[in-house]
């Protein structure tokens, strides 16, 4: 049985268009790994920068998993998510990133994409918000369906993760 | 006479894993008189006269008197309240009690005098409750100008704020670790809260053991009180003791009065110590928790680990495409195939090639990047046969095309690239230029930018090496192409195989090998291992010498025994 620690942060996000910015995460692995504490999954606060235009969060990200296989290794999901002055809450992005295997301290920068409609659903959603969204975000992981999409580039979101490993060595991973 | 005097009276921290109840002090004033300096210096002379085999013993001058006028050994308990003669005084009247503190401690006066009285004299304690804490002149230390010396300073904001949150331990808001689930944010703060909350404040609660430092016949004079020592704790297991324990060295030293009397102060720990057999009783305790913990979490997963056969070296690959920058038309996507050489095989059931979707992109800085996020992974066995031993380790590859597609469905090939595992596990970021075949002349451009068509490459392997190539020199004369935008991915690697598990140990071994001869280096080695040695030898010589005399006597007698049977014989 060997074990992962995952210790960070989501640190903030920029390059959006809007500022007033929340994200929901969460991480996803393969059958083989167990959750042994810390939070699956999570959403951070609304942050309005006041200076500059990256949003922060500092939200911190500790888990602590246990696997008997090295398939499926962890992947950290993103929304970032955009809340305007009348409480609506618009899709900003997705991202997706994999856990990093080697330990140590690693700076992450996970690129994200938006669903894009019509020219027409576009230039609805310029004036009223809105705009498409994934019906389940899970579908993506096998890639198989992803072709189908129309997606337009937003912005980066960055991570600071601390990876620390136990008893891999003991089984012959290099990592 | 001078005795030399312990001037370190700052705070000492410990930390503690034991109640803070169990905690007892003893704390001893003396006071330095000329008689009292003067009779111990006799008594020192009259010992060391009868140590030399003096033939009278003198009786030795005593100080006369009441010995408890001039001091007090005294051990005291956490916040156990002693009261000091102008505290019995003040108490014994009912009227003069407002709090049900006060009150409680009318009670008690009242039944020590019943009793036969208090057992402490000069030594006196605060714990607390007690409503002087919060006036004593220890607290003007928060003014600067007992920090200074200036005559006149007055209170900077921060130590304003700071004052107010001694020991009222009752009224400050513990925030809990969990999340709280009422409100998170206080909408209306007061000004208590704004206090108590934007300075940092641990929840101390404080003991100060005072004495009554007047002449003895005039006790209970507030004037005469004089801290001598400090004791606050917090929750959690931190001590902290101003003036430290003397541990043996020199008492403190306090000056009191007109007259600048002069007092000696010593303070011990007199806790009792834990004994042996409950230490090792709670270690085993402690012990069995933690294996049943591990036990615990093993049962969660189990105990073994996917291992890959014998021989075969598992090569784990997580990647993610991360985006595309730098090329011609908008609405990019990624076609990407992986092939493995031979010796290397795949798990059935992954695929080995897949398409992103189809991006706008967006400028940043001075090129348009598109962003992917696509997440792949491939795993992949390496088995070593005899036949390709000789030659190099060939690493796997992945190709790509980047194409771009507009709403008028026009497709276009913007660029060809190609990335090889990484041999070394870890983390990757690798960003790979692409090119794509060009053909010259104005009617493939035209048709490039009108209809969307545009030359593709029949076998994708021949953006590296073509798969049909056997030959020493790889030739593309006479193949146009022209440079175009690059692909950044991140890869994670991971190897695995049997081989290194031996090898992993070794090293660790020899780690610890190295360590434990106490250097890292060759040279510390050698000469440590030679001092060892030399170590050895002397003491083998030592022991040698110091064998017991009778050993080797009766060796010797052994010897002439049997040389008497020999002739004998």
């Amino acid at each position: 049985m060997a074990e992962l620690h995952i210790i960070g942060q989501i640190v903030g996000a920029s390059g959006f268009p809007e500022s007033c910015l929340f994200c929901k995460w969460g991480v996803h692995t393969g059958a083989a790994w167990r959750l042994l504490s810390g939070l699956r999954e999570g959403q951070t606060q609304v942050d309005l920068p006041q200076i500059g235009e990256m949003a922060y969060w500092s939200h911190p990200i500790d888990l602590h998993y246990a696997t008997k296989g090295l398939q499926g290794w962890p992947s950290l999901h993103l929304q970032v998510w955009h809340q305007d002055s009348f409480g609506r809450s618009e899709l900003c992005g997705y991202g997706y990133c994999h856990v990093p295997s080697s330990p140590g301290h690693h700076r992450i920068s996970c690129a994200t994409w938006r669903p894009l409609g019509t020219w027409q659903e576009q230039l609805v959603q310029k004036f009223i918000g809105g705009g498409h969204q994934l019906r389940k975000p899970d579908l993506i992981y096998s890639g198989a369906d992803r072709y189908r999409l129309n997606t337009e580039a937003m912005g980066t979101v960055e991570l600071e993760l601390d990876i620390i490993l136990r008893h891999f060595d003991k089984y012959g991973v290099n990592s | 006479m001078t005795d030399c005097w312990n001037t370190d009276n700052g705070e000492a921290v410990f930390r503690t894993r034991d109640m803070v109840k169990n905690l007892r002090i003893k704390v001893r004033v003396e006071k330095v008189t000329s008689t009292a300096a003067l009779s111990q210096h006799l008594q020192h002379q009259v010992l060391s006269q009868q140590q030399d085999g003096g033939a009278i013993e003198l009786q030795t001058l005593t100080s006369q008197g009441h010995k408890g006028d001039n001091e007090e050994e005294l051990v005291v308990g956490w916040q156990e309240k002693l009261f000091s003669q102008y505290e019995m005084e003040l108490f014994e009247n009912e009227a003069s009690c407002q709090t049900p503190l006060e009150r409680q401690y009318h009670l008690e006066v009242k039944a020590l005098k019943k009793a036969r009285g208090r057992r402490n004299r000069r030594i006196f304690t605060y714990t607390d409750h007690d409503r002087y804490t919060n006036s004593l002149p220890f607290n003007q230390l928060q003014y600067s100008s007992i920090l200074l010396n200036t005559s006149k300073s007055w209170p900077t904001f921060l130590a304003e704020r700071m004052t107010s949150l001694r020991q009222r331990g009752q009224d400050q808001q513990k925030i809990d670790c969990g999340v709280p689930k009422a409100k998170i944010i206080n909408w209306e703060p007061t000004e208590e809260f704004v206090r108590n909350t934007h300075v940092v404040n641990n929840v101390m609660q404080t003991m100060h053991i005072m004495a009554d430092l007047g002449p003895p016949e005039k006790l209970g004079q507030k004037e005469n009180e004089c801290l001598l020592v400090t004791i606050k704790t917090d929750g959690s297991g931190t001590v902290i003791v101003k003036p430290d324990f003397n541990k043996g060295r020199e008492p403190y030293r306090i000056v009191t009065g007109e007259k600048k009397e002069v007092w000696r102060l010593t303070v011990e720990n007199a806790s009792t110590v834990m004994k042996p057999e409950q230490k090792d009783r709670e270690q085993n305790i402690y012990r069995d928790l933690y294996t049943q913990h591990m036990d615990y979490l093993n049962s969660l997963v189990g105990q073994d680990f996917e291992m890959p056969p014998v021989g075969v070296l598992r090569y784990l690959l997580n990647g993610e495409i991360v985006s595309a920058k730098g090329f011609e038309y908008d609405n990019l996507y990624i076609h990407f195939t992986i092939e493995l050489p031979t010796n290397w095989s795949g798990s059935p059931n992954q695929s080995l090639s897949g398409v992103t979707h189809t991006c706008r992109t967006k400028p940043m800085g001075k090129e348009d990047v598109a962003f992917f996020s696509h997440l792949f992974s491939c795993e992949a066995s390496y088995t070593c046969d005899k036949e390709s031993e000789g030659t190099l380790l060939q690493w796997p590859v992945l190709y790509f095309k980047v194409l771009s597609l507009d709403s008028w469905q026009r497709c276009r090939t913007e660029g060809y690239g190609y990335l090889l595992f990484p041999a070394i596990p870890g983390k990757h970021t690798i960003t790979c230029h692409t090119w794509r075949p060009l053909q010259t002349g104005t009617v493939s451009a035209l048709r490039r930018f009108f209809i969307g068509g545009s030359p593709e490459l029949e076998d994708i392997s021949y953006v590296r090496i073509p798969g049909t190539f056997k030959g020493e020199r790889l030739s593309r004369f006479g193949f146009c192409s022209e440079t175009t935008g690059n692909v950044t991915f991140n890869l994670h690697c991971m190897q695995q195989a049997r081989s290194f598990v031996d090898a992993n140990m070794l090293r660790k071994k020899r780690q610890r090998v190295l360590n434990q001869l106490g250097g890292f280096s060759q040279q510390g080695a050698v000469s440590s291992v030679q001092e060892a040695f030399q170590k050895a030898r002397k003491k083998m010589q030592e022991a040698q010498e110091n064998l017991p005399k009778d050993l080797i006597s009766s060796t010797s007698q052994l010897q002439i025994e049997l040389s008497s049977q020999l002739k004998t014989i």
